[in-house]
């Protein structure tokens, strides 16, 4: 399993998984060509993973507050704030460490999807999501959409900061692609289904999608997937 | 994906990949060993989750993939 840093006894990674991951719950095992998606905070300085391996695993990490500092085996040291997000994939082999090194709590949003080839060569990239130039419109983050980052799977993520009463349209690429919507914060009606904080919802086989926003900050991610 | 019915198992904990036509022979599997005839507590070899972590995956390999396969 993944190495937490030992030698910060008063640290601990805070994990809401959507789905199974490892031996924590038996549920849904994915959705689509997602695996994991996990809501996580890292508390207290020096709080992580050490540098452990992957293969082939396309890893998204969306920063939400504090600050990520990520190394990998690509040859990158980054450090992530709020709105900064990666993309590693690991294709034929890599390693990367997640940390937070401050005292303020780090929390990311955590995506790993299937790749839609074995044994890539192995790659990352980054970006930043702004939330003020975005505002009230439904940002694509990764995908092929201009200024998204390019992923090798045939999935796209959005992002969506509303602040007056709205109504949204999403259109996936086709009948045949879901979207798991996660609101990170306020209150969204999606598809007849009101969503709070950390609620989510995956929804299948339509052409598009109605998003209700009230007048408070709602912010919420669509992961769309070939299903 | 093969024509000989082998098929490709991947790591959820991790992304490593156990091909039945490869095996793991560094690990003391032959090439061609059935993911069924693998012990039950055998665990990945990168991180450790146990067999049951791991899913039947049928994607290709990318361009030379395969050749990078057999020797990690």
């Amino acid at each position: 399993m993944h190495p937490i840093s030992q030698d910060t006894p008063d640290a601990f990674i805070t994990r809401h998984s959507s789905f199974n991951f490892h031996e924590y719950q038996s549920g849904r095992p994915g959705f689509g060509r997602i695996r994991v998606f996990g809501d996580e905070v890292f508390s207290g300085a020096g709080c992580g993973y050490n540098m452990h391996p992957h293969h082939n695993l396309l890893i998204m990490a969306f920063v939400l507050q504090g600050r990520l500092t990520h190394l990998n085996t690509m040859g990158k040291i980054d450090v992530l704030s709020a709105g900064d997000y990666y993309l590693a994939s690991f294709g034929s082999g890599g390693k990367h460490c997640e940390l937070n090194l401050e005292a303020e709590d780090m929390n990311a949003i955590y995506v790993w999807v299937l790749p839609n080839r074995l044994m890539l060569s192995p790659s990352y990239a980054r970006s930043h999501f702004d939330a003020e130039a975005g505002r009230n419109k439904i940002m694509t983050l990764v995908g092929t959409d201009d200024g998204a980052v390019p992923v090798p799977q045939d999935v796209r993520v959005s992002r969506l900061v509303s602040d007056r009463v709205g109504l949204y349209t999403y259109v996936p690429a086709s009948g045949e692609h879901g979207v798991y919507i996660f609101a990170l914060d306020g209150e969204v009606t999606c598809e007849g289904t009101t969503l709070r904080r950390r609620d989510s919802k995956g929804i299948w086989g339509v052409e598009q999608l109605t998003c209700q926003t009230g007048p408070m900050n709602t912010d919420l991610i669509f992961v769309e997937t070939v299903m | 994906m093969s024509d000989d019915g082998l098929k490709t198992y991947m790591c959820m904990g991790c992304g490593f990949l156990y091909d039945e036509k490869l095996g793991l022979p560094e690990h003391g599997v032959s090439p061609g060993t059935r993911w069924v005839d693998i012990p039950d507590d055998w665990i990945c070899p990168d991180c450790g989750t146990p067999k049951s972590g791991f899913e039947m995956v049928a994607i290709p390999y990318a361009v030379e993939g395969l050749e990078l396969a057999r020797t990690v």
